[in-house]
């Protein structure tokens, strides 16, 4: 009994404790994906994780600092379990792959047979024979190569997937830090409105405006505060994104990141033959190319097992009943068994691959003019972002510091009273905050365009912010 | 040195004086007689008169209208456009009969005439552009040439897009003596101009679309403290000549430390039975108003057009009555929001002046300027009236030393009690 239990024991361990190893063809797969997407890819991820064994420690490094964009991707890379998901499904491929490959099983009939005579002593004839399809075994072959392709397809699927990864946590990283940053915007102007409503409210204590002034800076007031709560659940939706996206819960999610987006280069970004480097680059073009070869192959083998007779020999053994001359030995003799493809020469299924694989043909195409197109969309997105941001940056924003200093003599010299200052402050905060969202939209198009040349189109960048004002209308303005 | 003979010297005495534009003279001009019966010449404060050449029986001037950099005061500059370099014009000082022939050069952008204001001439020669004459083109000189039948004190302006031209600054006096002296004989005689601008703060040219809020109030086109001061002796007989080519507003001059009549306006002189003592002039627009006075109380007398703003320089409109307000919450929100903010005007105003704050350059808001007490928070339409027991020889620029006990100060506790002031509750009484 004792022995019995080791030995369970021993298989549960090569069982069920299998998945705590790696096995050789997914260390293979993932350096195959590494290969594709030039990520740092860390060896871990082909280790599968249980909730028990949490974080790993370079995650919970990465995480007492304030995180960069290229940490959040890292952590992403290593804890994102919809990419271990992905990387796992590779293994679908995989033991598809694996079965093609396999040769088919031999087919054994045996056949007993009472003999003729029902007065001689039960002594059945008998009859073993044996089959082995040679045209599947042939095929298996051809099986294997098609399956191949689809698992090379697979894993550029799974290496675009990285690249989306990789892009998404970048736009969700910079989602968060801008909403952070647009918060703390809006909480200077919100400073502003309660200044204009302390000025309003002083004022009319001290009988020099009617109530109306008061109650309408009161009211521009609580409206700015409506405005920056709802900047603070985008703050805290954006964080929850990026959660999401890093796989980080409990503890984890304690972390912060650097405060401000990083400005741009003083240098516009250089963006030629973008087209034909896209097109280069294409996991996706890729992918369908590897599974057009696939479909090529299925096709091909679909037409010759139309015309290909099912062909399987064999050996039989018989051993003859008593009244027989040979009573008691074994006679042997061999066997072919084939089919004529007179009708079912596979016509539909060949039919159905030649037509899958004209699909898949014109999808190919299809697709190389829309990663073109994606190619000149991501450089009009980017070069337009770069443009107008850096208009913000080197003039706009200027422009408004320099309103805001020769509004700030007017107000020495007693022309404008504080009400315009603050109203002036406050479009200037505007600008900022319109600022911060161009650099985001910036930074976002650039992580847009990085993964088209590393292979993968991107979905639509997320959009500007809640795109709330701070400036006030006029209502907020005057005095 | 017959009356021909000291007539040119004093022409060109003026002429030396127009050399440079804009110097004050540390002591007073003497009073040189220029007309019959000992009239003396007419000072023009912080100006000139226009230097006049005799060619034959004709008195030749030449204005010449530009385009050029004003001081209003040191502080606050501008383009504006005048005669011969100045803003108001050189003062054209003739005598009733003389014949003059007056050339006049435009050198702005614009066509111009001049209009002889008030004085009756032929009516080719009246200045009104496409009524009387074609307006002098840019680049080309006209010449007026009229005989002067009437004494008086006069103005000259252009009749050409008055309203820039003269919102710019281009306007002057014209004194005309009478052959024969009306009225005592004056020992000093000044003429002033008054004038309203809108020179925004920081900007560099004044506003001629201006139709109600000026915010620049001038004598001679200065803004005090650049307002020369006028120096006369006590019991001097003083006149002075007002003219008003202001924009929109009338100006009621007040003089301290005297009473004065109304003598003559830009119509003819009022008869002494008429003259009634004043120490307001209301002076309209386009009109003159000439008084005068005998000052027996020395001392530095504060002369000003009493609407106040009129004696605010570059006075702010914008800024919202902050009188009374408590605003230490809004002054410790706005250290958040702008560290630079300072809450001004909640005890009033009058400290303004003083305080040293970054101003937009070419501006003077609510500037006014040094006294021997204190600062004086007036500017703008402000001059100083300086009676001196001996004005030749007394510093313009210095102020009026008070004989002993004769200054306002703080009360003596002891007299008030006497007195049966009590302010032991700290309130007024009532």
């Amino acid at each position: 009994m004792g022995t019995d239990r080791r030995l369970a024991g021993l298989v549960l361990l090569l069982g069920l404790g299998a998945p705590g190893c790696v096995s050789p063809s997914m260390q293979s797969d993932l350096a195959r994906v590494r290969e594709l997407t030039h990520m740092p890819l860390p060896p871990q991820l082909a280790v599968a994780r249980d909730e028990g064994t949490g974080f790993p420690e370079e995650v919970r490094q990465w995480l007492q600092q304030p995180l960069t964009a290229e940490a959040a991707v890292r952590i992403a890379l290593l804890n994102n379990r919809e990419l271990r998901a992905s990387l796992r499904d590779l293994g679908v491929a995989r033991g598809q792959l694996l079965q093609a490959g396999v040769l088919p099983n031999p087919a054994v009939e045996v056949e007993l047979r009472q003999q003729e005579d029902p007065g001689l002593p039960f002594e059945p004839q008998a009859e073993v024979r044996v089959e082995y399809g040679l045209t599947q075994a042939v095929l298996s072959v051809a099986r294997a190569r098609a399956a191949q392709r689809e698992l090379e397809a697979a894993r550029y699927r799974t290496a675009a997937f990285v690249v989306e990864l990789g892009y998404t946590v970048r736009a969700a990283y910079y989602a968060f830090q801008a909403a952070q940053q647009r918060v703390a915007i809006a909480t200077q102007a919100l400073d502003a409105f309660a200044a204009a409503r302390d000025a309003s409210q002083a004022l009319f204590e001290a009988g020099n405006i009617p109530e109306l002034d008061a109650a309408t800076q009161d009211a521009a007031y609580e409206s700015a505060r409506a405005t920056v709560a709802q900047l603070e659940l985008e703050v805290l939706e954006r964080r929850e994104q990026l959660q999401r996206l890093l796989g980080l819960h409990g503890e984890a999610t304690a972390w912060t990141v650097t405060e401000t987006l990083p400005r741009m280069a003083e240098q516009e970004p250089a963006l030629e033959n973008l087209e034909r480097k896209a097109l280069t680059a294409s996991l996706e073009l890729a992918e369908t190319q590897h599974r057009l070869e696939g479909a090529a192959q299925r096709a091909g083998l679909t037409s010759v097992e139309g015309w290909l007779p099912d062909v399987s020999v064999g050996v039989i053994a018989e051993r003859k009943s008593p009244v027989a001359p040979a009573h008691g030995e074994w006679e042997w003799g061999g066997v072919i068994h084939f089919t004529v493809p007179l009708f079912d020469r596979r016509q539909g299924t060949r039919s159905a691959s030649e037509a899958e694989f004209d699909a898949l043909m014109e999808r190919y195409q299809g697709m190389a003019i829309d990663v073109r197109s994606a190619a000149r969309e991501a450089r009009n997105r980017v070069l337009s972002t770069y443009l107008r941001a850096r208009q913000y940056q080197q003039v706009l924003l200027p422009a408004r510091q320099r309103v805001m200093r020769q509004t700030m003599l007017q107000y020495n010299a007693m022309q404008i009273g504080v009400f315009q200052v603050l109203q002036v402050r406050r479009e200037q905060l505007d600008t900022e905050l319109a600022y911060v969202d161009l650099l985001r939209e910036y930074w976002t198009a650039h992580a847009a365009l990085e993964a088209l040349l590393a292979g993968r189109r991107t979905g639509a960048p997320l959009g500007p912010g809640s795109g709330a004002s701070l400036a006030g209308g006029t209502e907020a303005g005057g005095h | 040195m017959d009356r021909r003979s000291f007539l040119k010297w004093s022409g060109l005495a003026t002429g030396a004086a127009m050399v440079e534009p804009g110097h004050a003279s540390e002591r007073p001009p003497p009073a040189r007689v220029v007309a019959p019966g000992g009239q003396v010449a007419v000072i023009t404060p912080n100006g000139v008169t226009l230097p006049m050449k005799t060619s034959g029986k004709v008195k030749v001037g030449h204005l010449i209208a530009g385009e050029f950099e004003h001081e209003f005061a040191p502080g606050m500059r501008a383009l504006v456009w005048g005669y011969n370099g100045r803003t108001p014009g050189p003062t054209i000082e003739v005598t009733e009969g003389d014949r003059v022939r007056l050339y006049v050069t435009n050198r702005l952008p614009e066509p111009t005439t001049i209009h002889w204001h008030g004085i009756i001439v032929p009516n080719g020669m009246d200045g009104v552009a496409g009524l009387n004459q074609r307006p002098i083109p840019p680049g080309e000189t006209y010449v007026y040439e009229f005989t002067l039948r009437h004494p008086g004190t006069f103005m000259y302006h252009p009749h050409f897009d008055e309203m820039t031209q003269m919102a710019l600054g281009m306007m002057g006096m014209f004194i005309v003596h009478p052959k024969v002296p009306v009225g005592p004989r004056v020992d000093r005689d000044f003429a002033l101009m008054t004038h309203e601008w809108r020179l925004d703060v920081g900007a560099r040219r004044p506003d001629p679309n201006e139709m109600t809020d000026f915010n620049v109030l001038t004598f001679n086109s200065k803004s005090f403290p650049a307002t020369e001061p006028l120096l006369v002796g006590k019991g001097e007989r003083v006149r002075i000549r007002l003219g008003n080519l202001s924009a929109m507003d009338h100006h009621p001059i007040h003089l301290h430390g005297l009473s004065f009549k109304l003598t003559a306006t830009d119509g003819g002189y009022v008869p002494p039975s008429a003259q009634i003592p004043e120490t307001t002039v209301l002076v309209p627009v386009a009109c003159t108003r000439v008084i005068e006075f005998i000052p027996d109380e020395p001392g530095d007398w504060a002369m000003h057009c009493h609407m106040t703003h009129h004696t605010m320089t570059q006075m702010g409109h914008g800024t919202p009555n902050m009188v009374g307000a408590d605003t230490r919450k809004l002054d410790h929100r706005m250290s958040r929001v702008m560290p630079d903010f300072m809450t001004m005007g909640t005890q009033g105003m009058g400290g303004m002046g003083e305080m040293e704050m970054t101003m937009p350059p070419n501006s003077l808001p609510m500037r006014g300027g040094p006294g021997p007490f204190s600062y004086i928070d007036m500017g703008g339409m402000f001059t100083i009236l300086k009676v001196r027991d001996n004005p030749d020889r007394a510093d313009p620029h210095g102020w009026y030393v008070h004989p002993a006990g004769t200054v306002a100060g703080p009360a003596n506790p002891q007299q008030m009690t006497a007195d049966g002031i009590d302010l032991s509750d700290g309130k007024p009484e009532r």
